[in-house]
């Protein structure tokens, strides 16, 4: 017998088969793909529509090719065989002023044409007294009782929305808008960029780049009219997007030697597409006859797909989704703290926990008639106005937003409440100063992603009985429409072959990439989370 | 002893308002004759803690099996024994820190300068403020390491020059040279064996009375190791340290006085290191340090 093994094994070991594991192991690579291949055929059949780059000269796509596509994707290739981070710097160099971008228009278009400036900055500094009394009493004076401190507080808050704003809307002199808002943008930019810099590069660095990101903001109002901007939406962008996107490119510069080279990319990209826009002029090539263009963004609906417009949903969109973020995160934040700090373990905490399980789950046309009762039928308010939509599309993401801030406090080492405690914190102190902080990434991430969620809602806001066809929403009690709404109205109400191939495919790219804008920030924010883990 | 002097100008001004604190600060009165330890020979030094049939469940499993001794103050005392047997439970008895686990309950009287510690009217918080704690793994938090070891204060809400405090704390965890010029980076970004100096210098940064020391180097390198051990002899001649080890010799290096733990949470044998590493009264205890456990 022994002989024989050792006959066998002299042929060799001979052989496992593994053919049932190589069909598994394809079929799920199919699979995989399904979903990546179905939303591509998606984007390109949208955009195809939306873009239409076929109606191009010729001579214009030969001309970006040349000036823009090739040296971008030259440098691209260069950057990825040299040294990859140093393409993910020029990646993000270049992600990052476009996302600033998208959402320092958001902001923009808020103060052209919602938020009257002078409103605003009132708003502004009535709600700036308390916080300066909340910093002084916290800061300054650990003795004044805990309830003393909160009944000044209250009276501060309170008096001072009573009088601040009334008082300086009756200043005899009305600042220009521009100057409003580059005090109440700058100023606070100018501090969030200066802490950033302090914490990088100390003290002295901290106070030049602040002053610089406060000149640049008040510079941006008389810069802006050379370049075609009107000074009001110069401000804004150059607040929100142009300093971000300097304190970025200042950083790779400064901390990041090695990956300097990186930023070429986004000078190939943007010179490439300024070189290619100047020769496409000179020449006279004509360019696609695009769907989505400015007239577009900026036009209100109407009948006609040519004349249509999408600007008063996008805004409509804004509003609601600052509401929902205002309702939906202080409310879903302290649930979540609440179920896993505070909460004992016993029946009623298991029944909330899969309940709201349940809610994560229920049918959005549900939420939207819970919102047509709660807030129309027994609130009293006006049906389709942005408070109640925004409330509506809140409950809708209340859940999401609980079980993702748990899982995000959740994974907060337990070995760091221990040292906490083991110091002598109460709980309030643990979950202030250790718990909240070491989560906070993981609470934004969930929260932007289920604002994401809610971007793309139509249900609810026609449960609750927003218009078909709306204006410029312009007050929080304003009926309003959103995009996906827009959408909706324009493939049912207005359904023509016309409208199919063209608005709406317009439409559906602009939802799409304002969504995408949101991810990105959550994917950016979840990834430098884990990266610090 | 100069610790007299210092445990009642430190540990607790700020908390006046604390009924708990100014009841334990008041009974600090001496009480040597109550509870001087029994074998006399750990320098006549006062009872810090006594444990009095001290039981401890885990649901049904008893964790802890009547266990009553004394620890001196300004002595280091080690707890040793097999794993599973009780020496870190006793040790979170000592700042109720088995409080935070629901299923845990605990029986019996535990004395920290002659006050109960399981009384109803003591805030377990309050107590934890009197009694630091330092953990297997290191665990800083994830933030500076000045405000590492300023967290203590802040949350005690201490008077007093935080940056002095906060030098002094390092200097005597020995770590103030090597994070000198680094104060304002992550605590995370130091060796293990820094952080958990680091941990010592925020457990001993609001000045607590006892150092409680749960198997301090477990997890670090033996030259971490010796550096922790160093410190913890130097730390006695301010506090009163009570350490867990695994490691026999680590005990009979820096304790003075040794609890003896094995299966079942029973407390075999405690009295002076020196004797018990040479001559124990019981069988088990001397199977056990001579590596014949059974």
């Amino acid at each position: 017998m022994s002989t024989d093994a050792r006959d066998a094994v002299e042929d060799g070991f001979g052989h496992v088969s593994r053919t049932v594991g190589t069909v598994f192991r394809y079929l799920l690579l199919v699979s995989t793909l399904v979903g990546i291949v179905t939303l591509g055929v998606l984007l390109v059949y949208v955009a195809n529509d939306a873009i239409r780059p076929l109606t191009a000269d010729p001579g214009w796509h030969l001309t970006f090719v040349l000036a823009f596509a090739l040296p971008s994707l030259l440098v691209g290739g260069y950057l990825y065989r040299r040294d990859k981070s140093a393409l993910f710097t020029g990646l993000n160099a270049l992600g990052v002023p476009a996302v600033s971008l998208l959402f320092a228009s958001a902001a923009a278009m808020l103060f052209v044409d919602v938020v009257p400036p002078l409103i605003w900055f009132a708003y502004v500094v009535a709600v700036a007294i308390p916080l300066v009394v909340l910093l002084a009493t916290t800061r300054y004076s650990h003795r004044i009782p805990f309830l003393a401190r909160v009944a000044t507080l209250a009276a501060v808050t309170v008096a001072s929305l009573g009088v601040v704003p009334g008082a300086i809307q009756s200043l005899p002199f009305v600042p220009q808008a521009w100057l409003v808002v580059a005090a109440t943008l700058g100023v606070p930019v100018a501090g969030v960029a200066g802490t950033y810099a302090d914490r990088r590069w100390g003290r002295r660095a901290a106070v030049s780049v602040a002053v610089a990101a406060l000149v640049a903001t008040v510079a941006a109002p008389f810069a802006g009219p050379t370049i075609g901007l009107d000074p009001l939406p110069a401000t804004v962008l150059m607040a929100l997007a142009g300093v971000p996107t300097a304190v970025y490119v200042g950083t790779v510069v400064v901390n990041q030697p090695e990956r300097r080279v990186g930023l070429l990319l986004p000078l190939v990209v943007v010179a490439g597409a300024l070189v290619g826009g100047a020769v496409v002029d000179a020449l006279g090539f004509a360019g696609p006859q695009a769907w989505i263009d400015w007239q577009f963004l900026t036009s209100d609906h109407s009948n006609t797909p040519a004349e249509a417009g999408i600007y008063p949903a996008i805004v409509g969109t804004i509003l609601l989704m600052v509401v929902v973020a205002l309702a939906s995160f202080p409310v879903g934040v302290g649930a979540a703290v609440y179920l896993e700090e505070y909460a004992p373990d016993n029946t009623f905490t298991r029944v909330v926990d899969v309940n709201i399980s349940n809610l994560a789950g229920v049918p959005s046309v549900v939420y939207g008639l819970l919102g047509l009762g709660v807030f129309v039928r027994y609130g009293g308010m006006t049906p389709g106005t942005v408070v109640v939509g925004g409330m509506t599309l809140a409950l809708l993401i209340l859940p999401i937003i609980i079980i993702s801030a748990r899982e995000a406090i959740r994974s907060v080492p337990d070995s760091m409440r221990q040292a906490s405690y083991g110091m002598g914190a109460t709980r309030w102190q643990t979950v202030k100063n250790v718990v909240l902080p070491r989560s906070f990434p993981g609470i934004l991430t969930g929260t932007i992603l289920a604002l994401g969620r809610a971007i793309g809602e139509t249900a609810p806001l026609l449960m609750i009985g927003a218009p078909q066809i709306f204006d410029l929403p312009t007050a929080l009690d304003a009926r309003v429409g959103a995009m996906p709404l827009q959408l909706y109205v324009w493939a049912t109400t207005f359904a023509s072959p016309e409208f199919y191939t063209t608005a709406l495919a317009a439409g559906v790219v602009t939802l799409l990439v304002a969504m995408l804008a949101m991810n990105s920030i959550a994917i950016v924010l979840r990834n430098k989370y884990q990266r610090e883990q | 002893m100069t610790r007299e002097n210092m445990t009642d100008e430190a540990s607790s001004p700020a908390d006046g308002g604390d009924p708990t604190t100014d009841e334990m600060l008041v009974e600090t009165s001496p009480t040597a004759g109550v509870s001087e330890s029994d074998s006399g020979t750990a320098g006549g030094s006062r009872t810090l803690v006594e444990a009095r049939n001290v039981n401890v469940w885990y649901d049904d499993d008893q964790a802890l099996n009547d266990i009553s001794l004394e620890i001196p103050e300004n002595r280091v005392t080690a707890m040793i024994g097999p794993s599973g047997c009780g020496k870190s439970t006793f040790l979170r008895c000592i700042n109720r820190m088995n409080d935070l686990i629901d299923a845990a309950r605990v029986e019996g009287d535990l004395f920290l300068r002659n006050k109960n510690v399981y009384d109803d009217d003591v805030d377990p918080v309050a107590l934890r403020r009197r009694v630091g704690m330092v953990f297997q793994k290191p665990n800083p938090f994830p933030k500076s390491i000045y405000d590492n070891v300023a967290y203590g204060l802040e949350i005690q809400d201490k008077e007093g020059d935080y940056d002095e405090i906060v030098e002094r704390s390092l200097k005597r965890a020995a770590l103030w040279d090597e994070v000198e010029d680094q104060l304002d980076e992550s605590g995370l970004e130091l060796s293990g064996g820094q952080q958990q100096r680091l941990c010592i210098a925020r457990a001993i940064a609001p000045d607590p009375e006892v150092l409680l020391m749960d198997e301090p180097a477990s997890a670090l390198d033996p030259v971490a190791t010796s550096k922790i051990e160093d410190l913890i002899s130097e730390l006695a001649e301010e506090y009163t340290v009570v350490i867990v080890t695994h490691n026999m010799q680590q005990a009979a290096r820096i304790s003075d006085k040794t609890a003896v733990f094995l299966t079942g949470g029973e407390l075999v044998e405690f009295g002076d290191t020196q004797k018990i590493f040479e001559n124990p009264d019981s069988q088990r205890v001397e199977d056990y340090i001579t590596g014949k456990f059974g």
